[in-house]
């Protein structure tokens, strides 16, 4: 490792050369004339950029090693929040260096061969074409890669050190497990975002996916949790099906998976070049390129739990909350728009991969879809989709879940029409506010025992300790509805809004867009009226810690523990209100420590400050926009020329949509308000309760989330199970039974002749000597043969 | 004493005698054979386990009567020379299976070959 | 099978020019049903007409094959002694229900065995065969005998084992056993009638090789003086005897006072020996040590290994079955309540109270000196 390191500089030097030479090749130049910038300028970084994803894989070693010598501390926690934030810092090096020139430069950092196959077949003459493989370990940067890499190792730093208080109670084997799956986590995610190739993604991908699966899983002992692991590991399996297709036709089609090479072939030029001329037949770009951004986007709605592969991600809120709020709402479930907008110029090529089926009837419709289409729509629906769910849950981490679903749609809305800096600048400030959400609620959760029916807490707000949490919820809740101008959240949210309003061709997404803005801020100020404000009342969760605690080892005692050092103050806990378990005599909410407070404290402060970084009010184009246009995603189409038309008496699109995605906020939160926090009188019931009747089944069907996991378990998971049934029956009946026919002639024959197995000396002498007789008297008979 | 530095010349010729009449030898064989045979005979049918050893070094002894035979018809010492090894066989044999038979006989205080049938598949 | 530049003769079978093959099927049919008889079975057991017929049924065989064989085929008279003494005894050998008879018929057939071979010119190997066969092994097997038979208890009359007193299967192993004569016999007389019989030069010459032999054969005779000697000019051979090249025997010698001078005594002298010629021993020793030395070292290796088996088996500890260890724990039972200086008993081993250690005691005792040792491997 270390010689390796020595040899890095080198290696990068050769690296460069091999690149230089290769752009150097051909009609770059003049291909480069007539096309637009697929590239910013190739610059240099030094080679400790390469150490960001490398410092979480220290630590996650380190950690398992804490894991092996038993460690009951809180080293592992120390151990991880030190190495990320040296990640962060290197990260926050790599951004200032990427960007220091103002233009934005890519840079490749080479740590080490990884797969580097070469061969020859014969070619025309005497040449013989080369073929290769070539995926390095090594990293590609450039500004995209640094806005996810800031956030990523920044929340991460963040979120575990949170995560030292709130596991606390499962100090030992499960804290260093814990901390194991989380430092792989982020070298996985940083793989996955900084990779130099789609192979080297891939292994990100799959690696986020596991330690998604083995987070999800962390309380194993909870049945529940087990099987959201697993349904979360299966359905990215289909997502992951299609990436890796897709990866396999990147391959075919441009006979390499590094993005510099990529972006930079011939073919990939001619076909960009095409597509800006509107030539989407299949003479000007190959079919199986257009497909390739179909498959990608399968992959990126697995993974981004889009429609309809997006039933995982609520199950998954059984995993640890701060697991929630980094790995299902922050980073990894960002990888599917990092992937979209990494190949954001291969979105702009794949233009019509439907094409070839207009003469049938049945796909005639689909003539004219596009692949960023699909991810719009897609986007659209899920957005929608999960709102209405949203607002029918009782579960607050779940309606967080659900509403990450929808903005995540949002995102994917924003890149679909063809605006990657909204989607990017969304995914920046939602990671943000997210996080401050889920880990919000988690603190609720870790204090009241599980509890998380906003049904049986109200006004923790108020009660002695929480204000805090409180008031960063508020922020939380202000960012994701949107509440005007002084939110982050409001800012990006517009972006996408504005894009998708500017294109004619999308207007009818951008309504759906802000119904569900509406829908956003009615249920997001509806966890909040009814959980932080109000009358005060909780009950407790059923799991007093007992069932997190997999080790066996005394939980509930801790958990007491810990009351006890919060004190037995009756005389501000109304708990004399409570009713219902009696576990609720005993027990004492725990306000949250000074580890979870401070970080949410950082993180509410860091939603505001995102405001300069992603608002148009500051800069135009905007921090984040100036970022994603220096990146891959910044090729913008010939034919989005739209955006500066006057838009319903305003200036253009972007500028009515500041107006109007405001008021459309204002008023969610005033629905909410009304409904859930005026007349409100007791912590289960709500005035929104007389309005449900008048919806008829609606509200049901929203709070059974559709029955799309029925739907699924109906059509797809049924007749899976019967199929496999009757493969089974063919494989006992006809495949054993063969095999066991021919085992069977044996077996036969064997009782045959087994009797003669007396073990008795006298059989055997007699059969040997009646054999020697039988060999004589053969050789008699036919007599000339041996004599 | 007269009698015993006398037998060798008494019993038996120097150098070998005139050659031997196949039918002569043919004689020697059949004796041979039927001397193999009642030793199997004897081995299929006794079930003491020393019988039975004694009953190969019979056809142990008929092989060698007929080696013993076919040398002299043959005129040279071949066959006489491989009866010796026969005997060493034998004597081996004996030691090593006298050995095991009186193990085999402690172990069940009997010497019926029928009570051993762990041989049995 | 030496190889021979003509292609040996279609094979036939030829039993017709040996023995009529009526007789022999005849008598092997008569030999088996006498065998039968013969043999100790359950009920009817009438041995001595088995053995009757046995011996008509061998007469039958052998009034064949005389018939055929015509006067120059004949053996000797001895051989229908020996060969009569040897088979009786062998059946008596496998008939007989007590061991220690069997193996002493056993030595009988050894001893006409020899008669058989000393008939054959092959006096060296009858005498080994007496001595190694009946001397040593034989009483081996007398030995073991006596040290494994079960003690009579006091309802047994006699001291003989069930499986000694009753054949298993007899018919099966006699009607195997006589179809094995019959092929045997067929297929030899085939041999037999295509063997070629050679001369005896080709071994008798190695007398050639033994010049002391023939030095004291010669001075007995008187045909060598005390200062002469054998000896031949310097480059020369000085003894041809037993050459097929036409020349006759004759041997060189060398006299004078420097043996310098040289005559030829031949076989024609009239004092000439006649028992100048290869004995039996030496054939046989030019044979072994010349012919097979490295058979000889196989022997010996054999006989170690032999020797080393038996050492190795006889130190084996054995474990005793259930009904074996019931009769040693009766023993040992019985060995508290008798005194302990008792003559009746062996000596008790010293802090060995388990079974295992009194099945050492409880075997015979000869065999008792079996150490505690475990034997590694069998």
């Amino acid at each position: 490792m270390i010689d390796l390191f020595a040899h890095l500089p080198l290696l990068l030097a050769q690296h460069e050369a091999a690149s230089h030479t290769g752009a150097g090749h051909g009609g770059v130049a003049a291909a480069s004339a007539v096309a637009p910038t697929i590239l910013p300028a190739h610059g240099s970084l030094p080679d400790w950029a390469g150490y960001v994803p490398l410092l979480p894989l220290l630590a996650c070693v380190l950690c398992a090693l804490c894991a092996i010598f038993r460690v009951r501390s809180k080293l592992p926690a120390f151990i991880t929040v030190a190495m990320l934030a040296a990640g962060f810092v290197l990260a926050f090096l790599t951004y200032q260096n990427t960007t220091s020139s103002g233009t934005g430069q890519y840079a490749v950092v080479h740590l080490w061969d990884w797969i580097n196959f070469r061969w020859y077949t014969p070619g025309e003459g005497h040449k013989s074409i080369v073929h290769a493989v070539i995926a390095n370990f090594s990293f590609y940067v450039d500004p995209l890669t640094c806005l996810w890499m800031l956030f990523v190792t920044g929340l991460a730093t963040l979120i575990a050190l949170y995560a030292s208080e709130y596991m606390s109670h499962d100090l030992g084997a499960g804290y260093c497990r814990f901390f194991v799956a989380f430092n792989l986590f982020v070298f996985s995610m940083a793989c996955l975002v900084m990779g130099d190739n789609l192979l080297l993604l891939f292994l990100g991908w799959e690696g986020v996916g596991l330690c998604s699966y083995l987070l999800i899983g962390y309380f194993y002992q909870k049945p529940s949790a087990v099987a959201a692991g697993k349904k979360a590991f299966i359905m990215n399996r289909i997502g992951d099906l299609g990436l890796s297709m897709g990866i396999m036709l990147t391959y075919v089609c441009f006979g390499t998976v590094e993005y510099a090479n990529l972006f930079q072939s011939q073919d990939f030029k001619a076909y960009l070049e095409a597509a800006q001329h509107g030539h989407f037949d299949y003479e000007h770009i190959p079919f199986l390129v257009q497909l390739i951004p179909v498959l990608f986007t399968v992959g990126a709605f697995g993974k981004s739990a889009q429609f309809p592969l997006y039933v995982w991600l609520p199950d998954a809120m059984e995993g640890p909350t701060p697991v929630s709020a980094l790995i299902h709402a922050a980073t990894m479930v960002t990888a599917g728009v990092y992937l979209v907008a990494r190949f954001f110029p291969l979105y702009l090529v794949g233009g019509n991969p439907f094409a070839c089926a207009a003469d049938c009837w049945l796909f005639s419709w689909a003539t004219h879809i596009s692949a960023l289409d699909i991810v719009a729509w897609g986007g659209a629906i899920t957005a929608l989709l999960a709102a209405t769910i949203g607002m029918a849950q009782f579960d607050i981490k779940r309606i967080m879940a659900y509403s990450t679903v929808s903005q995540l749609g949002y995102m994917f809305c924003g890149l679909g029409v063809m605006g990657a800096t909204g989607g990017v600048s969304h995914v920046f400030t939602h990671a943000f506010f997210k996080a401050l959400l889920f880990l919000a609620c988690g603190a609720v959760m870790h204090g009241f025992a599980g509890q998380l029916d906003l049904r049986k807490l109200s006004g923790v707000g108020f009660m002695k300790g929480w204000g805090i949490v409180a008031i960063t919820m508020l922020v939380g809740c202000i960012n994701l509805a949107g509440l005007p101008f002084i939110t982050a959240g409001f800012w990006s949210k517009d972006e996408i809004l504005g894009d998708a309003f500017a294109n004619p061709h999308t207007r009818a997404i951008g309504v759906i867009l802000l119904l569900t803005a509406g829908l956003t801020a009615y249920y997001t100020f509806r966890v909040f009226f009814r959980v932080f404000v109000g009358p005060k009342h909780y009950e407790p969760g059923d799991e007093v810690h007992a069932i997190q605690n997999p080790g066996g080892h005394a939980g509930a005692d801790v958990a007491h523990a810990h009351h006890d050092d919060h004190g037995h103050d009756h005389a501000h806990a109304p708990g004399s209100e409570s009713r219902g378990t009696h576990d609720s005599h005993d027990f004492h909410p725990h306000p949250p420590g000074i580890a979870i407070n401070l970080v949410l404290v950082i993180l509410a402060i860091a939603s505001f400050a995102a405001i300069p970084l992603v608002s148009s009010y500051f800069h135009s184009p905007t921090w984040a926009a100036k970022l994603v246009l220096t990146s891959t995603a910044g090729v913008s189409p010939s034919a989005h020329e739209h955006q500066h038309e006057p838009f319903l008496g305003f200036s253009d699109a972007h500028a009515a949509m500041k107006v109007i995605s405001g008021i459309v906020a204002i008023l969610g939160i005033t629905i909410a308000f009304f409904l859930h926090y005026l007349g409100r009188t007791t912590a289960a019931t709500s005035r929104a309760d007389a309005l449900l009747p008048m919806l008829g089944p609606i509200p049901k069907w929203a709070q059974h989330k559709w029955y799309v996991d029925e739907f699924y378990d109906a059509v797809i998971v049924k007749p899976l199970r019967v199929l496999s049934h009757i493969f089974h029956l063919i494989d006992k009946l006809l495949v054993d039974g063969v095999v066991n026919l021919f085992g069977l002639l044996p077996r036969i024959a064997g009782s045959l002749v087994r009797r003669q197995q007396t073990g008795v000396l006298h059989d055997y002498a007699v059969r040997m000597a009646a054999g020697v007789t039988l060999v004589i008297l053969v050789v008699i008979l036919f007599k000339g043969g041996v004599v | 004493m007269n009698l015993l530095s006398t037998l060798p010349s008494t019993l038996a010729q120097a150098g070998f005698p005139a050659p031997m009449e196949p039918a002569t030898l043919y004689h020697y064989l059949v004796v041979s054979a039927l001397m193999f045979c009642i030793g199997l005979i004897g081995f299929l049918t006794r079930r003491n386990l020393i019988i039975m050893f004694l009953c190969t070094e019979l056809m142990f002894q008929a092989a060698g009567i007929a080696l013993i035979a076919f040398s002299r018809f043959h005129l040279n010492h071949t066959g006489e020379t491989f009866v010796i090894f026969v005997l060493t066989i034998a004597a081996a044999e004996a030691a090593m299976a006298l050995a095991l038979v009186v193990l085999l006989f402690r172990r069940k205080e009997t010497l019926d070959a029928s009570s051993w049938m762990q041989m049995k598949g | 099978m030496r190889p021979t530049p003509t292609p040996p003769p279609p094979a036939e079978l030829l039993l017709d020019g040996l023995i009529s093959p009526i007789l022999l099927y005849g008598g092997c049919i008569l030999g088996a049903l006498g065998v039968l008889l013969a043999l100790p079975k359950r009920g009817l057991s009438p041995q001595i007409i088995g053995a009757l017929v046995a011996a008509l049924a061998f007469g039958v065989v052998l009034v064949g094959m005389g018939v055929k064989a015509g006067r120059l085929g004949l053996p000797n008279f001895n051989f229908y002694l020996f060969a009569t003494i040897a088979l009786g005894s062998a059946l008596r050998v496998i008939s007989h229900p007590r061991p220690v008879y069997a193996a002493l018929y056993f030595i009988l057939t050894i001893l006409a065995s020899a008669g058989l071979y000393v008939l054959l010119s092959a006096e060296f190997m009858a005498f080994a065969l007496i001595i190694v066969y009946a001397g040593a092994i034989l009483i081996t097997y007398l030995f073991v005998i006596m040290l494994a038979t079960e003690t009579p208890t006091a309802d047994q009359v006699e001291a003989l084992s069930e499986y000694d007193r009753y054949s298993r299967e007899p018919v099966v192993a006699t009607v195997l056993g006589f179809m094995l004569v019959a092929a045997l016999t067929t297929l030899m007389a085939t041999g037999v009638s295509q063997l070629t019989r050679p001369t005896e030069t080709a071994v008798a010459r190695d007398i050639n090789q033994l010049p002391g032999r023939v030095d004291a054969a010669l001075r007995s005779a008187g045909l060598l003086h005390a200062d002469e000697s054998i000896g031949a000019p310097a480059g020369q051979e000085s003894i041809f005897l037993a050459a097929n090249d036409g020349l006759p025997e004759h041997v060189s010698i060398a006299y004078g006072n420097d043996k310098s001078q040289f005559r030829t005594i031949s076989s024609d002298d009239p004092k000439w020996p006649s028992d100048l010629k290869l004995s039996n021993i030496e054939g046989v020793g030019f044979t072994l040590l010349r012919d097979h030395p490295g058979s000889i070292e196989v022997a010996g290796v054999i006989l170690l290994m032999a020797m080393l088996g038996a050492v190795v088996l006889a130190q084996k500890k054995v474990e005793l079955d259930e009904k074996a260890k019931l009769a040693a724990q009766n023993r040992s039972l019985a060995a508290e309540f008798l005194p302990q200086n008792s003559p009746l008993m062996p000596p008790p081993h010293d802090g060995s109270p388990n079974l295992r250690e009194a099945d050492v005691h409880g075997a015979p005792s000869g065999f008792a000196v079996a150490s505690n040792k475990v034997g590694g491997a069998a």
